[in-house]
């Protein structure tokens, strides 16, 4: 097994590395973002500052996610597993809010 | 770079190092699954607490500190690009890059939980606790003068501590793998065959700092349009 094909060499890896200005430029969105969240929250937006500040982290996260862990790369069960994780919080929120969200309806 | 040091990066049971690669992602991306879930169990708890208590949380989310959020959430993000950097230097078998960018993490990493210490050595000094006891001080008249519950003001609390808690225990596993992968690379074991190994750590870094990305809004932006004179 020892003289098995790699299939990859050297090059091959430096030439599927990230290009340093696009990781510089996601950073400073990301951070404009974190800062613009703050500086937002600061204002009274009543009900929509949840939902607002929840957004500009969910776009936060996606990028990070993208980018930086590098699901742009494309592999179809990396991304599976990270599409799965967001499905099964999904459950627990629902199961969640399903019983807390609906408990006034029968307790007086 | 010779085929021996290709064949020595490629594990046995793996067809190719792209097989190998792509399984230690995918094993990553699924411990990180696991993790999406623990936090979510507190998220989860957290918002039903939120929905049913939105004046109290947002009172209590008010005497935090602000400040401090803002400088921690822009060190864990910078610590995400330079650990990404860290990965770069990896596939481009750039030793020294990848001890610089790994050191870089290392150092924004532990600022990070330096700053929570002093966030918490505040918090305590302000009686900002959730204990019977130990609640008290401003955060406990205002409260009392606003007729808020002081109970579920410090139900706040303990979601906060466990919160930030767990997340900064997060953060010190995180500290202690970039340790390991420095280590790893004085023994020359990341050539750029061996990219994955920097990378897998990575990805669990990039993890703790998206669940902040969520964490710093729930508990520091809630009542941040609430200004105490202090």
């Amino acid at each position: 097994m020892a003289d098995m094909q790699p299939g990859k060499t050297a090059d091959d890896f430096a030439r599927d590395a990230d290009r340093p200005g696009q990781l510089y430029l996601v950073w400073l969105i990301v951070l404009g973002l974190a800062l613009a969240n703050i500086g937002l929250s600061t204002l009274e937006l009543g009900r929509y500052a949840l939902v607002l500040q929840l957004a500009i982290a969910t776009v936060q996260a996606t990028l990070v996610c993208y980018h930086f862990m590098h699901l742009k790369q494309g592999d179809k069960v990396v991304i599976l597993t990270a599409l799965a994780s967001v499905f099964w919080v999904g459950i627990l929120f629902v199961l969640f809010m399903a019983d807390y969200m609906t408990r006034h309806l029968v307790i007086d | 770079m010779s085929a021996s040091t290709h064949t020595a990066a490629l594990k046995h049971h793996f067809e190719d190092l792209e097989q190998q690669h792509s399984s230690e992602r995918l094993g990553m991306w699924m411990f990180l699954a696991t993790e999406v879930l623990f936090f979510g169990g507190l998220f989860g708890a957290y918002t039903c607490y939120r929905l049913w208590y939105p004046a109290e949380f947002e009172y209590a989310s008010s005497f935090m500190n602000l400040k401090y959020a803002a400088i921690n959430t822009c060190l864990l993000i910078t610590s995400s690009l330079t650990m990404t950097l860290a990965i770069r230097s990896a596939r481009l078998g750039d030793r020294q890059g990848i001890y610089q960018n790994l050191l870089l993490t290392f150092a924004l990493g532990a600022a990070f939980l330096v700053i929570k210490g002093f966030e918490y050595a505040h918090d305590f000094h302000e009686n900002i606790l959730p204990g019977t006891s130990s609640f008290g001080g401003e955060i406990k008249k205002g409260a009392e003068s606003l007729g808020l519950d002081t109970g579920k003001v410090r139900l706040f609390l303990c979601f906060y501590y466990t919160m930030t808690g767990i997340h900064g225990i997060h953060i010190l596993v995180g500290l202690g793998c970039i340790l390991w992968l420095v280590l790893e690379n004085y023994r020359g074991k990341l050539p750029p065959a061996n990219y994955s190994t920097v990378e897998v750590v990575s990805l669990y870094w990039h993890l703790v700092d998206v669940i902040w990305l969520f964490l710093m809004p729930l508990l520091y932006l809630a009542g941040a349009h609430i200004h105490h004179a202090h």
